[in-house]
């Protein structure tokens, strides 16, 4: 349904994507992650025909965005990272200009009006001006604005920004229910729980390309590792058992267990004295967040230096 | 032109702007107060002149339109600048509307809201003012409409050229204001200095103030404002020429909210 092959982008001399590919089906969640600044804006942009590419290509039910934008936007749906409402135009009036701007018919565009508001839990709020509503009600009817016309493409950058947590899942669901009916979803966020819920397939843009990609359980066998740390009042163990490395005062397993259960019960058997003098235990289990930061690995952590640096 | 896209943004933006009246009022209030106080010494002026039955509306009512119009310039904030204050400008781009639907759409708004400036204007003026037509309605009300043409295509070319709305809205109403003085809206041109009569002739109001003189007091026929009427048509297509060449749906601007 959307299908992305080799987009470049360059800002002046900075070159955030450098050959990004990308296919999603009909019926797909995408999760798309990727550090601060890392392009997943930019590349959601020059899909939705807002930006212009340096090369590459976008196709939308294999409509070529770049040659037939307004064609290709027809089928597309986007709510931006940044909020866009008429603060002085009704919950209502908000969600209809979409309605209208789709071709839909008056009585066609009361009916959705009302679902989309329903969906949105914005129900009791069609006749409020979207200024007084609060900041995550804005941010849902954002998200309703941008699915009113039943879009084959859905692209969602950081939906739940400011949700509460009724509000979260409400979103999750209406992504669920939209995907179930066939739309392809881009979906951008940094809460990779979200990703979880929505048993997303996963892709990585890092260092402007697609370096991963894969269902969550998919990503989690290949890169995932799960970490243990005991850490002592003093120094860890001169000696450790095997398969822990002593590292000051902490004690670290270098084994890269799906299941650490065991493992801690083991070594805390073997600890004998040095019990005594156990502080704490850390346990990062291998999910999809771990899988993330090995994927992305050092660089991504000094990217996002250098992008608060300049 | 208008295309059924066009015609949802156009309703859309009417609606924003009305939200907004403080540039409605501007423009219909303003002229018909400052008149007020400008109608008597215009009328003694005009009878000493020869015109026996002037009332001065004829005058004055034109001037304040075409003067106040300019300031009503500040409804292109609320149609482009402050879309994209509010993240709304790339909702509307990421419609399948094209950018002419986008600009027909936007402007359509600003055309209406100035025919209803000037009906209410000349109405107002012939009820209150004593504001009478001696000549061709026909010439009256084409004047009109062409001169409300030129009047949307600069404020195309303000939101073409500026890329914020505080220099768009700033320059517009000073050069509107330039413009409407020079062109005879506060004094007739012919009272002003040498220099500036010689450059009247490039200001539009000019040639729509003395055409609407021409109708209403001089019994102009429609064939006497022809020449107006053309000036103006080639103003409106040299401003719309202008922001058409200028203008980019995805040039980043700056507006309040
Ligand atoms: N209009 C622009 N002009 C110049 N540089 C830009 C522009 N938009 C984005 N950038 C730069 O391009 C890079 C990618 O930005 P982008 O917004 O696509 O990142 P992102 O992955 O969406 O980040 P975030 O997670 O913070 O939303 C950043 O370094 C940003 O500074
Ligand atoms: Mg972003």
């Amino acid at each position: 349904m959307l299908e992305i092959a080799g987009l470049a982008k360059r800002y002046g001399d900075r070159e955030v994507l450098r050959g990004v590919d990308l296919t999603v089906r009909a019926g797909q969640v995408l999760g798309l992650l990727g550090a601060n600044g890392a392009g997943k804006t930019t590349m959601v942009s020059i899909c939705a025909g807002l930006r212009s590419a340096d090369g590459g290509s976008v196709h939308v039910a294999g409509i070529d965005v770049a040659r037939h934008t307004g064609r290709a936007q027809a089928r597309m749906g986007i709510a931006p990272q940044a909020l866009g409402v008429y603060p002085t135009l009704s919950v209502a009036e908000n969600i209809a200009l979409f309605a209208r701007l789709a071709g839909m018919k008056p009585a066609e565009v009361r009916a959705r009006v009302t679902e989309v508001a329903r969906l949105m839990g914005l129900d009791d709020r069609l006749g409020v001006k979207a200024e007084v509503l609060s900041g995550g009600q804005k941010r849902r009817l954002h998200t309703g604005m941008a699915i009113v016309h039943r879009p084959d493409v859905l692209f969602l950058d950081e939906p739940t920004v400011g949700a509460d947590v009724q509000s979260r899942s409400g979103i999750l669901d209406v992504v669920r229910d939209l995907a179930a009916s066939g739309s392809a979803i881009v979906y951008t966020t940094h809460y990779m729980t979200e990703l979880e819920q929505l048993d997303a397939d996963i892709a990585v843009l890092h260092d402007g390309r697609i370096v991963e990609s894969g269902s969550i359980d998919e990503l989690v066998q290949r890169h995932a590792t799960a970490s243990v740390r005991l850490r002592f009042e003093g120094d860890a163990p001169a000696e450790p058992p095997s398969g822990w490395e002593a590292e000051g005062e902490l004690l670290v397993s270098t084994l890269a267990a799906a299941n650490p259960g065991p493992a801690i019960a083991q070594v805390l058997a073997e600890l004998g004295e040095d019990a005594n003098r156990l502080k704490g235990i850390d346990l990062e289990r291998a999910s999809l967040e771990s899988a993330y930061r090995a994927i992305t690995g050092d660089t991504s952590r000094k990217e996002e230096l250098d992008v608060v640096a300049a | 032109m208008l295309s059924r896209r066009s015609l949802v943004i156009a309703r859309s933006g009417l609606k924003l702007v009305l939200t907004d009246p403080a540039p409605m009022v501007t423009t219909i209030a303003m002229p018909l107060l400052l008149g007020a106080f400008l109608i008597p010494n215009a009328r003694a002026t005009l009878r000493l002149r020869g015109f026996a039955n002037a009332t001065g509306a004829e005058y004055v009512i034109p001037g304040m339109a075409v003067l106040f119009a300019f300031f009503g310039i500040t409804m292109i904030g609320t149609l482009f600048f402050r879309e994209h204050a509010w993240g709304t400008w790339d909702r509307l781009r990421a419609s399948s509307a094209t950018t002419a639907d986008l600009l027909v759409g936007k402007l359509t708004p600003l055309y209406l809201c100035y025919l209803v400036q000037m009906a209410v204007l000349f109405g107002l003026g012939y009820l209150l003012f004593g504001f009478r037509v001696t000549g061709s309605i026909m010439g009256l009300a084409l004047l009109v409409l062409v001169l409300v043409l030129v009047l949307v295509a600069f404020g195309a070319m303000l939101v073409a050229v500026f890329s914020t709305m505080d220099q768009a809205l700033t320059v517009g109403s000073l050069l509107g204001m330039v413009m409407s003085g020079l062109g005879g809206a506060l004094a007739p041109s012919n009272t002003l200095p040498e220099w500036s009569q010689a450059i009247a002739h490039f200001m539009p109001p000019y040639w729509a103030l003395e055409g609407l003189r021409k109708v209403s007091l001089e019994h102009g026929t429609l064939s006497d404002v022809t020449t107006n009427l053309l000036v103006l048509g080639v103003f409106a297509v040299i401003f719309a020429g202008v922001a058409t060449f200028r203008f980019n749906a995805s040039d980043a601007k700056v507006g309040n909210t």
